[in-house]
Parts: structure tokens; C-alpha cells; sequence
């Protein structure tokens, strides 16, 4: 359509002007011979009449009917005369001729004189009959002082002239004119099509050239033609196009090489982090064994009697301990979240639930700050993982209450956006964060006002684990707070249909087992001397039987001995390669039965919890809080008698 | 000696001083009608003749009539043509008056108009041929006719009787038919060419004029009656033959009849005819009438009638 528009307008271009040329030069032709056709006619219709007039003077003078008549028979004789009238100076007609078409006659004494299309398709014509003056210049005459007598009208001759002929020429020369015209128009037609094809030719391939580059086709190129009108612009299109492709080839290599180079950048970004986070895990693991160690001490220091200045001291180590291994779970954390290691698992579950086990958990260290907990009650269902919002929830209560010195926690929920969407808020009447610590605080190890790094406010862990995993959960996080007016941080779930039965919580009451360790026939399967020790010695202050093997070899050599151990606890990695599922089962497989065990390990290795679950095993993380470690005795106590 | 000298001498001064006066007071006085070919033609002959009778050419005052003219002191005023003729016989000045030039019958209206008659003041000189002589150039040049066609008008009316009468006188029979003006003359001129052999053309304006002379001699010509005339444009224009007077003859004529004035004779008491005359003839209208004519005989054979060298 567009290239039709291209030569539409070069034809109309080159067609108008020669149209215009042949109309004018046609009407004008036309104008011109038809006024001379019309002066011609004019002329001979007065030269006729003329000499019928010059004719007529002696007949009209002798009144010679016959001599008029062979006049008017002789004027007669032109093919365009229709009538021809002769009369005498009175009036009367002389003389007739053919059929006067007219209706009333000139005066007598006008003088000459013609009347245009008087009558249908002819002209009038008349002229008086005068007697021809001889001069005679004699005194006679000059002595009657010019006054001449006589009168010198003779008479009037009319002819009526017929337009037909006229007429006839005017059509066969408009004819003329107009095949002239015709043939004329049409050469300019054929001439601009020509001219017009030489031009537009030219620009479509250049159009088409410029709409190949324009669709990407960099390598397109005319080919320059020899009698090309356009051949410049070819040309230059053809550099342009060249150009383009160079810089763009250019382009293409540099942006390859930018890739590569952030690629690099990248990857070794990438791999400082996973370097940062294994040297943490590695860290925390090999902080791990010492701590675990020093916890069992310590738990076993204080079954020990002494002093209440001992006592004194030995809760302070407790209260250390608990700090540090508090660290450590947030570094667990944190390095587990950096490796991608925390696996979501998103479901339907009832939020009252949750919030019962969070108040629970908050509940003692609220009351020892004296502050009003409230969790509002709640039948919503949200979809989420509930170990994980149970840690976020956890910990922005964690954090309310550590920053609140009076006054109000409050946990509640509500539905927003119709209906669709669930606003968990966790609101505090504490100290507030201003405007610009608000995007801060959600960094590691970042804490408000506590550039001393008081171990009393925590390590700057929690919002930053709360603000990744509400990011991999998906649920939107939002802080608003002023100073000295409170904080309130809003999560935004997706809301989920109710269901029948409540999932299983993280926190399960787990049925405690009653009853004591006495007699409990523990194998303790440690490669760490320190560690095996103080395992060993607080087991046997809770009255359990311990035995304790290095590795694979010594527990099946200790196998055989008595009647084989209740429970085994073993360390997952042990020395020469061996670990502890392998070494369970093959004591299970020497034993021929199976024999209650759980896995204790530094590592916070993901597939490691996904091992110890394949195996059947409870995976406890050092360092193990003695009241946990416990606690689990009796209950595979419990669940092996 | 000396004293004859000194006589000689005074006698020449006073000549010299007399000169003036004889210039200031002409003895003729020339009034033409205008200044054409005919009148400066008559003029000079006029002059001529009156030098070689022996008056100065200074004493002829030739004016115009649009130029202021002083007659006082002359002899004789001559009026060349009928409107100067008209002028001075209107005038009223005691100077005798001769017309000369003009056609008798432009006279005869000016005497008319002006209550005058033809005296010894008043005179004219007619530029007419008398019938007679024209007659007789008809005898000479056309032998065998014997009918005398005239077609006459309200202003030749009045001579009919005489010219019937000089026809008659010799041998000839006249052809009248008369239009009155106004009518058509076609009617009348059949008539006579009919009946007549010639048509003898009078100086009537109302009949013969420049409009009607083209008609009047091809319907001759037609009838084949030849036309004799009164001027040479006529032969021009197609007539057989004419008699007529040149303005030289004429000039000549009134500088005789001037002389005599100033020789102390009166002017004549009645209208002079001219004594001199010429000839002429259309050789191609006569070859077509078969006719052969030679004009400068004819001119003599008419002299010798008139016996005049």
C-alpha cells in the first residue's frame, strides 16, 4: 500500500502538469480558431455583401429587376448564403432569394451592419446600396459650395449568412484538437509512467533496504546500479548498513566480554560467600564440640554439691553457655539460609494453633519483664511452611519483648484485600525504630543503639534471618515505628481455606516420658576425647550405665559384652572416615536386633538431616542442651521398653 | 553738366521716394476663392498677361478669402470662384467687380440674392461654354446626330427656351425631359437616351454631380448614347467629349478685360462667355461607341469656326 502510495503520487505528479498543459493548450487552440473561423466567416459574409452592395448600385439606379436578380442569383450561389433581400431606397424589396428566415428587417437607413445569430444557426447581415462617389474636382461643382443634391442612398441589400458551415469546421477542428489532446495526454502518460518507474524504483529498493535494516537484517545491501538516479543514497545506505553492522558486532563483543567479566565477578562473588559460609559452618561445627563439651560439664557441675558461691558461679557459666549457644543457632541459621539450605514446605494450617504454642514459648520471659502479652484469638488459615513462620513469629516476639520495658506485646491477625490475604501484626510499646534505621535493622548483625555489642540485646541475628525467610516463604514484611512510640511489623499471607484436622506443629507436646535414667545402658560413640568424656560423666550423673567406644571397631568389640547397650547415642563424624548411621546399623545388623540410637552432630549440613531421617535416627545439633538430651533418653527409653 | 547730373539725381531720389506709394496702392485686386491648383493656375496667367501688358506685378494684390484684404485705391477688385464672388458682390465697395471663374448660373443667384444687376461695376466672366459652340463640337465630332438628348433641373430650367432654340438653329432636334428635385432620375434620363443620338450634359449641380455621375454615364454608356459635357472631369469620368475652359484661358480672358478697365473702358454691361477653350476627348469610350476621335483636330476645326487662331 505504501509503495502504491509512492507511485500513485510520482504518476499524479508527472501527470497533472502535462494534463494542465494538453487541457490549455487545447482550449486555447480551440479559442483561437474558432475566433478565427468566426472572423473569417464574418469576413467573407462583409466581403459578399460588399460586392453585392458595389453590384446592386446601377440595378437599384435603373431599378434593372433583371440586372438585381442575376445579382442576387450570383450571391446566391455561395453555399452559405440563405437568402439574399435587395430593395430600393423606398423600401421596396427589388429583389428575393431563397427563404429569408428572418422575421422583421433593418431599418432602411441604417448603415452597415450585422446582427450575430438573429436568426436560428445564421447571421443578418445589410448594407445600404450608396452611389460611388467621382470625384470631379471642377469649378462647377465647387461653386455649389459642397452642398450636393441628390440623395446618395440607393438602396439595401440583406443576406442572411447560415452558421452550418461554420458550425461543421468548429466540430471536425474540436475534434481535431481533442484527439491531439488525447494522443498527448497519452504520451505524457507513457512517458510519466516511464520517468516515474526510473524514480520510484530506486526508492522502493531503497525502502525495502531500509525496512530490512529496520527488521535487523544488518546485512542487507543494494546492489549500486550504473544509471541509478539514487546511486549516492545506495551508496551511503550501503556504508550506513556496514556501519551499523561493525558497531554491532563491536557492541555484541564488548557485551560478551561485560557478561563474562560480571560472570567472573559474579561467580566470585559467589563463591566468597560460599567460602564466608562454609568457613561459618565450619566455624560453628568445630565451635560445636568445645561448647557441647563445656555444656555438659557445666550441667554436670551443677548436680555436684558445693558452696553456694560455687552455685552462684555455676549458673553464671550456665547463663554464658546458653548465650553462646543461642549464637550458634542464629550463625546455623544465617548459614543455612546463605547455602539455600532451608527447604520450604508450604501448606494449609490454622493459625490459633501457632499462636498458642508462640504465647506459650513468650509467655515466661514477658512476665519476667513484666510486660501484658496478648495474642489475639484467631480461626483464619493461612498458607505457609509452619516451622518457619513459627521462627519468624518467634523472633519478632523475641525482639518486642527485648526492646519493651513496659508496657504491651501484642500478636494478632486480620484479613486485608477483600478477604484474600491475612496481616499477621506483631505490636510492641517499646523504644521504636527511627526512619532511618528502619531499612538497617533488617541487616546481619546490625542492632540500634548498640555499638558496644552488649551481649544482653541479643547479636543482631534475628531480623535479618525473620526478613530472608519471609522472603523465601514469600510473604511480605513491613516495619512501621517511630522512636519512643513502639513498632509494628506486618506479615502478609495468603489466606487458605479451613480444614478438618490441624497439621502437625513443630512443637508438638511431645509425650513426656516419665520415669528415671538408672541402669539406662547407654553407648556413647564419640571420636572427641573431651566431648566422649563429659557426655560420659553427665550420663552417669543421671545414673545411666556408660560405655564408650571411639569408633566402629570398638563398639562391635564392645557388642558382645553384658547384654549390649539400650541406647546408643553416636557422634555422626567420626575419625578414619566411618560415621554414625553407618556404625548404628552395623551394630544393629551385629546385635540382631534393633537398638534405640539417636545421631548428634556439629554439622548443619541439610542432607545430613535428610540422611538421619532416611535412617529412622534423631538428629540432635550440638551443642545439646542437657534437659533436651534428657529428655530424649527417656523417651527412647520409653519407646525401647 | 554737373547741374544736369545733380537734376538726374534728384529726379531719381524722388522716383525712389514716389516707389512706396505706388506699391501701398494696387491697381487690381485678386480675391481667389481658395489657394487650389485651378486658382493659382488662373492667378498666374492672370498676372502674366497683365506684366506683359506692361503694369507691375507689385500693383496685383492677390489674396485669399481668408486673408485680410485692403482695396483700397484699386482699380478693379476680380473675384476668382463663386464664393469669392459671393464675398465682394456682398461687400458693397464702389471698386468695379468682375467674377470671374464661376458658372453663370452661380451668378445669376448671386445678382439675385443681392439685388444687383450686371453693370459696368459688375461683371462676369462665366466659366460656362456658350450652348452654341457646344453644339457645334457636336456636329464636328458626332456627324450623324441629329437628336439632342438634355435632361434638365430646377437650376438649367430657366435657359431651356434659349438652348431649344440654338438646337433648332442647327438642324438639331432637342430630347428634353425634366426632373424636378428630389425625384429619382433614372425615369427622365430613359427617356431621353431612348430617344436622343448624345446627351449633352448642362452645368446643373441638382442633375450632374459626383454621386450621380457614375449611374448617368454607365446608363448612357448602356443605351449606348454618348455623352457630351462641360469639363474635362467628365471625359475623365467617362464622357465622349467635352468643351470646355481651362483656368489659365480664363485668367488670361480677365486680365484682358482688366486691362481694359484700367485703360479707363468700363466692364462689360452682361456676362462674358469664354472666347478660349479646349478639347478634349475619352479615346476609350470612343473606341468602345466605334468611334474615332481626335481631340486637338476637333479643337482646331471649333477655333476655325469660331475663327480664332
Amino acid at each position: 500500500m505504501k509503495y502504491f502510495d509512492i507511485r500513485a503520487r510520482m504518476l499524479v505528479a508527472a501527470l497533472v502538469p502535462v494534463t494542465l498543459v494538453a487541457l490549455l493548450m487545447a482550449v486555447a487552440f480551440l479559442v483561437v480558431r474558432s475566433s478565427d473561423y468566426s472572423a473569417a466567416h464574418s469576413q467573407r459574409a462583409r466581403a459578399l455583401i460588399l460586392q453585392v452592395a458595389a453590384a446592386s448600385e446601377y440595378g437599384l439606379f435603373s431599378a434593372n429587376i433583371s440586372n438585381l436578380h442575376g445579382i442576387a442569383k450570383g450571391a446566391m450561389r455561395d453555399a452559405d448564403v440563405r437568402s439574399v433581400l435587395i430593395r430600393d431606397v423606398s423600401g421596396v424589396t427589388m429583389v428575393t432569394g431563397g427563404s429569408p428566415g428572418y422575421k422583421r428587417l433593418p431599418r432602411l437607413d441604417d448603415l452597415e451592419g450585422a446582427s450575430f445569430g438573429a436568426v436560428l444557426g445564421a447571421d443578418l447581415f445589410w448594407q445600404p446600396v450608396m452611389a460611388v462617389p467621382v470625384p470631379l474636382d471642377d469649378a462647377f461643382e465647387a461653386s455649389q459650395g459642397g452642398a450636393l443634391p441628390g440623395p446618395a442612398l440607393l438602396g439595401q441589400v440583406v443576406i442572411e449568412f447560415s452558421r452550418e458551415r461554420l458550425a461543421q469546421q468548429e466540430f471536425r477542428m474540436m475534434a481535431v484538437g481533442l484527439a491531439v489532446s488525447l494522443v498527448g495526454l497519452l504520451l505524457g502518460c507513457v512517458l510519466a509512467v516511464q520517468l516515474g518507474r526510473g524514480v520510484v524504483q530506486p526508492i522502493l529498493r531503497v525502502s525495502k533496504m531500509v525496512e530490512r535494516i529496520g527488521g535487523g537484517d544488518l546485512t542487507a545491501r543494494n546492489q549500486i546500479l550504473p544509471h541509478d538516479p539514487l546511486r549516492k543514497l545506495q551508496a551511503d545506505l550501503n556504508c550506513m548498513a556496514e556501519g551499523l553492522q561493525l558497531g554491532r558486532e563491536d557492541l555484541e563483543i564488548r557485551i560478551r566480554a561485560a557478561t563474562a567479566e560480571l560472570q567472573q565477578k559474579k561467580d566470585e562473588a559467589e563463591a566468597a560467600t560460599l567460602a564466608k559460609s562454609r568457613f561459618l559452618a565450619a566455624a560453628s561445627h568445630d565451635l560445636r564440640q568445645p561448647t557441647h563439651a563445656l555444656g555438659m560439664f557445666v550441667a554436670r557441675l551443677a548436680q555436684l554439691p558445693g558452696p553456694p558461691e560455687s552455685c552462684q558461679l555455676v549458673e553464671n557459666l550456665e547463663a554464658a553457655i546458653q548465650a553462646m549457644q543461642d549464637l550458634l543457632d542464629g550463625l546455623l541459621d544465617v548459614s543455612r539460609l546463605d547455602a539455600g539450605a532451608v527447604p520450604v514446605n508450604l501448606k494449609a494450617m490454622p493459625l490459633n494453633h501457632l499462636f498458642d504454642t508462640l504465647r506459650e514459648a513468650v509467655m515466661a520471659s514477658a512476665s519476667e519483664k513484666r510486660l501484658r502479652l496478648r495474642v489475639r484469638a484467631t480461626s483464619l488459615w493461612v498458607t505457609s511452611d509452619p516451622v518457619l513462620l513459627h521462627r519468624i513469629l518467634l523472633n519478632l516476639l523475641g525482639n518486642a519483648i527485648r526492646y519493651t520495658s513496659q508496657g504491651t506485646v501484642l500478636l494478632s491477625c486480620r484479613l486485608s484485600e477483600g478477604g484474600k490475604r491475612v496481616r499477621i501484626e506483631v505490636w510492641d510499646s517499646g523504644v521504636g525504630i527511627a526512619p532511618e534505621h528502619q531499612q538497617d535493622v533488617f541487616r546481619e548483625f546490625y542492632q540500634v543503639g548498640n555499638s558496644g555489642r552488649d551481649r544482653t540485646q541479643g547479636m543482631g541475628l534475628g531480623l535479618n534471618i525473620v526478613e530472608r525467610t519471609a522472603r523465601l516463604l514469600g510473604h511480605p514484611l513491613a516495619l512501621r515505628s517511630n522512636p519512643g512510640c513502639g513498632s509494628r511489623f506486618t506479615l502478609e499471607l495468603p489466606v487458605a481455606q479451613a480444614q478438618a484436622e490441624p497439621p502437625d506443629g513443630p512443637h508438638t507436646a511431645e509425650p513426656v516420658a516419665q520415669g528415671g535414667l538408672d541402669g539406662l545402658r547407654v553407648l556413647v560413640i564419640e571420636d572427641d576425647a573431651m566431648v566422649a568424656q563429659g557426655l560420659a560423666g553427665l550420663l552417669e550423673s543421671w545414673g545411666c550405665e556408660v560405655a564408650v567406644a571411639r569408633g566402629k571397631a570398638e563398639a562391635l568389640a564392645l557388642l558382645p559384652l553384658g547384654r549390649g547397650p539400650d541406647v546408643i547415642i553416636s557422634d555422626y563424624r567420626l575419625g578414619r572416615g566411618e560415621n554414625g548411621i553407618d556404625v548404628i546399623a552395623a551394630l544393629h545388623q551385629a546385635a540382631g536386633r534393633p537398638i534405640a540410637a539417636c545421631l548428634m552432630s556439629g554439622d548443619t549440613d541439610q542432607t545430613l538431616i535428610v540422611l538421619a531421617r532416611e535412617a529412622g535416627l534423631t538428629l540432635l545439633h550440638k551443642p545439646v542442651r542437657p534437659a533436651k538430651l534428657r529428655s530424649l533418653l527417656r523417651h527412647l527409653a520409653a519407646s525401647q521398653g | 553738366m554737373a547741374l544736369t547730373l545733380l537734376r538726374c539725381l534728384f529726379a531719381s531720389w524722388l522716383l525712389l521716394a514716389a516707389l512706396p506709394e505706388v506699391c501701398a496702392e494696387p491697381q487690381v485686386v485678386l480675391v481667389s476663392s481658395e489657394r487650389g491648383y485651378s486658382y493659382s493656375e488662373a492667378v498666374e496667367a492672370f498676372k502674366r498677361e497683365l506684366e506683359r501688358a506692361g503694369v507691375n506685378r507689385q500693383n496685383i494684390l492677390d489674396r485669399s478669402l481668408d486673408e485680410p484684404i485692403d482695396t483700397t485705391g484699386a482699380s478693379l477688385i476680380v473675384a476668382l470662384g463663386a464664393r469669392a464672388a459671393e464675398q465682394r458682390a456682398a461687400h458693397g465697395s464702389k471698386v468695379p467687380l468682375l467674377c470671374a471663374l464661376l458658372p453663370r448660373a452661380s451668378f445669376e443667384r448671386i445678382l439675385q440674392k443681392n439685388g444687383k444687376r450686371t453693370s459696368s461695376t459688375l461683371s462676369a466672366l462665366y466659366l460656362d461654354q456658350p450652348i452654341g459652340r457646344q453644339l457645334d463640337l457636336i456636329r464636328l465630332g458626332l456627324p450623324k446626330a441629329r437628336f439632342i438628348g438634355l435632361l434638365t433641373g430646377p437650376g438649367s430650367q430657366a435657359e431651356l427656351g434659349d438652348f431649344r432654340s440654338a438646337i433648332a438653329a442647327r438642324g438639331f432636334q432637342a430630347v428634353v425631359a425634366h426632373v424636378e428635385a428630389g425625384e429619382p432620375l433614372f425615369p427622365g434620363l430613359k427617356t431621353v437616351l431612348d430617344d436622343a443620338d448624345v446627351l449633352l450634359a448642362l452645368p446643373d449641380p441638382q442633375i450632374y454631380n459626383s454621386n450621380s455621375i457614375q449611374s448617368l454615364l454607365l446608363a448612357s454608356f448602356r443605351a449606348k448614347v454618348p455623352m457630351v459635357a462641360f469639363s474635362s472631369a467628365y471625359v475623365r469620368a467617362g464622357a465622349l467629349l467635352a468643351v470646355y475652359s481651362t483656368p489659365a484661358q480664363i485668367g488670361r480672358q480677365a486680365a484682358v478685360m482688366a486691362l481694359g478697365v484700367l485703360g479707363g473702358r468700363p466692364l462689360p454691361a452682361s456676362g462674358q462667355y469664354p472666347t478660349d477653350f479646349s478639347v478634349s476627348a475619352n479615346e476609350h469610350v470612343a473606341r468602345s461607341l466605334d468611334l474615332d476621335l481626335d481631340a486637338p483636330a476637333l479643337n482646331d476645326r471649333l477655333r476655325a469656326l469660331e475663327r480664332r487662331p
